[in-house]
């Protein structure tokens, strides 16, 4: 009991003091507010900004969210054609590669070209950014069943079906939540990256109009706010993780960039 | 009568490439209904090559296997099967990992549960049926496999140096067990390990392989009384067949097995063909 109270003490008297000494430093050395401003104005900034503020969070939580759902239903899908579709891994899997090494934000412009200004650009973008991540894990984990669990299911005469469902499923679990929680967090890095490009809405374009108006204050309160949505979509992932796979503590995730 | 299994002249060769290496080499043997066969030899002789041949899992690259007078060309039809590893599904309680078996082979479950609570009471896992996988000791998961691969009643248990991986008191403790079991339930075992003591402990045959390419050494009928208890390991007996496996093995050069003293063992045990 004593060490959980400390672990909760610990970081919080650390970022408490890491505030102070921001605070004081910010006075001493005289920083101009535009390049590093005090924490008392983000707090200032926060509480006048309110009213704006969410509407602007729940269009980027849709765009990022839209992505993910999207990634997750679909990258799961591919995933599992992948693995049992040789054609399939000849023919779309390299080109999925490719894909993969692009840098996804990139294709951010385009997307504007081939979908419009709207929000479904921003979809796309957060899709793409987060189904790699689902993809890759979810073959890993569909595919690294112990050999000896397959010779038991020959042995057994198993149809495929019930290895699938018995066996292949079950075990890509703690893979595909390790893809989750990457992709997830991506995923509102995809929404915010396609909302700099082309957007009159959401926190990615506040945070740009918060640079033109050099209202330093206001785009890091932006950044906390994305901070607490990314961590949040992490924690429900993980709630999921224990209701759906509660055997599946850790297993190191195959890691997804964007 | 007629043996259960005739392994007629066996060989397996891998191809990797360019590289390929020969697994097994003219292996031939019966092994009779009822029987307890041991198959010991060093690290990589293809013991567990044998068995999945045997087995049907794995096709021989020459000669036959027949099993009941018929030739063995898939999988067996109800044979138990026990992994070095426990291999249970850690999203399935021990009842559940047990009766997996019995819905893969699309059996009606409902009519399994009965004979499953038999056998985690005969393995003593009694109370623990609910409980998962990571609850359990690496001593209790393989008792749960070992019900796993009894639960459909086959009369051919195959085992790949099922308690390898386990401490020697657990092991002594399941080796009892299984004899215990082998003994109530009238299976035919096919027991693969690297241990010679644990071999003739448990067996009515032990086939002795040499280093690859595995071939069989010797087959000894281990002529020792049954039910086999732990004392036995000390009396006279006991150590001749025990030696008699080392001084073949030594003699087909597995000398890691042996220690220093080729000279001495090759004397009072004159070299023998199979």
């Amino acid at each position: 009991m004593k060490s959980s109270w400390k672990n909760i003490a610990e970081p919080v008297v650390f970022f408490i003091t890491l505030l102070i000494l921001w605070e004081i430093l910010v006075e001493v050395i005289q920083v101009p507010s535009f390049i590093l401003p005090p924490p008392g104005d983000l707090w200032v900034a926060f509480i006048k900004k309110l009213p704006i503020l969410g509407h602007h969070s729940v269009i980027t939580f849709i765009e990022a969210f839209g992505g993910f759902a999207l990634s997750l239903f679909l990258g799961v899908g591919f995933a599992i054609a992948v693995v049992y579709s040789r054609h399939l891994q000849n023919t779309i899997y390299p080109l999925i590669v490719i894909l993969y090494a692009m840098p996804k934000s990139a294709f951010a412009p385009l997307m504007v070209i081939w979908i419009g200004y709207g929000l479904y650009s921003k979809i796309a973008i957060a899709f793409l950014v987060a189904f790699f991540p689902i993809v890759v894990n979810t073959v890993v984990g569909l595919k690294e069943v112990e050999p000896e669990l397959l010779e038991l299911a020959r042995i057994n005469r198993a149809s495929e079906f019930d290895v699938f469902k018995k066996i292949r499923l079950p075990n890509s679990l703690p893979y595909l939540f390790a893809g989750i929680k990457v992709a997830i967090v991506l995923s509102v890095t995809g929404a915010i990256v396609a909302e700099f490009v082309a957007a009159n809405e959401g926190l990615g374009y506040l945070v740009l109009q918060a640079n033109y108006n050099l209202d330093t204050a206001f785009a890091l309160v932006i950044l906390l706010i994305l901070a607490v949505l990314s961590l949040g979509l992490f924690w429900l992932a993980e709630l999921v993780q224990r209701k759906l796979a509660p055997w599946s503590a850790a297993v190191r995730e195959v890691e997804g960039s964007f | 009568m007629p043996p259960l299994i005739a392994v007629g002249d066996i060989s397996r060769v891998f191809t990797g490439g360019a590289r390929t290496v020969t697994a097994l080499e003219h292996i031939s043997c019966d092994i009779h209904t009822g029987n307890f066969v041991s198959i010991v030899g060093p690290s990589g002789c293809g013991k567990s090559t044998l068995l999945k041949i045997i087995s049907g899992l794995l096709p021989a690259s020459s000669g036959t296997v027949t099993v009941h007078g018929k030739h063995v060309d898939s999988p067996l039809e109800n044979v138990g099967m026990v992994f070095q590893a426990p291999v249970l599904l850690k999203w399935r309680s021990v009842l559940g990992n047990i009766l997996l078996p019995v819905e893969f082979a699309r059996l009606d479950v409902p009519s399994y549960i009965d004979k499953a609570r038999a056998l985690i009471k005969l393995v003593g896992l009694e109370g623990f049926e609910e409980m998962y996988p990571h609850e359990l000791s690496g001593g209790m998961q393989q008792r749960a496999s070992l019900c796993r691969a009894l639960v459909t009643d086959p009369q051919l248990l195959l085992m790949d140096e099922p308690f390898g991986a386990l401490d020697a008191m657990t092991r002594d403790e399941l080796d009892m067990e299984l004899l215990r079991i082998w003994e109530e339930r009238k299976k035919t075992v096919l027991f693969v390990t690297h241990s010679i003591q644990e071999a003739v402990f448990l067996s009515d045959i032990v086939l002795v392989m040499s280093a690859r390419p595995g071939r069989l050494l010797e087959k000894i009928a281990v002529d020792l009384p049954r039910p086999r208890t732990m004392e036995m390991m000390s009396i006279a007996k006991f150590g001749e067949y025990t030696l008699k496996i080392r001084a073949l093995l030594a003699a087909a050069g597995v000398c890691a097995i042996i220690g220093g003293n080729r000279n001495l063992l090759a004397e009072s045990f004159p070299k023998t063909n199979p």
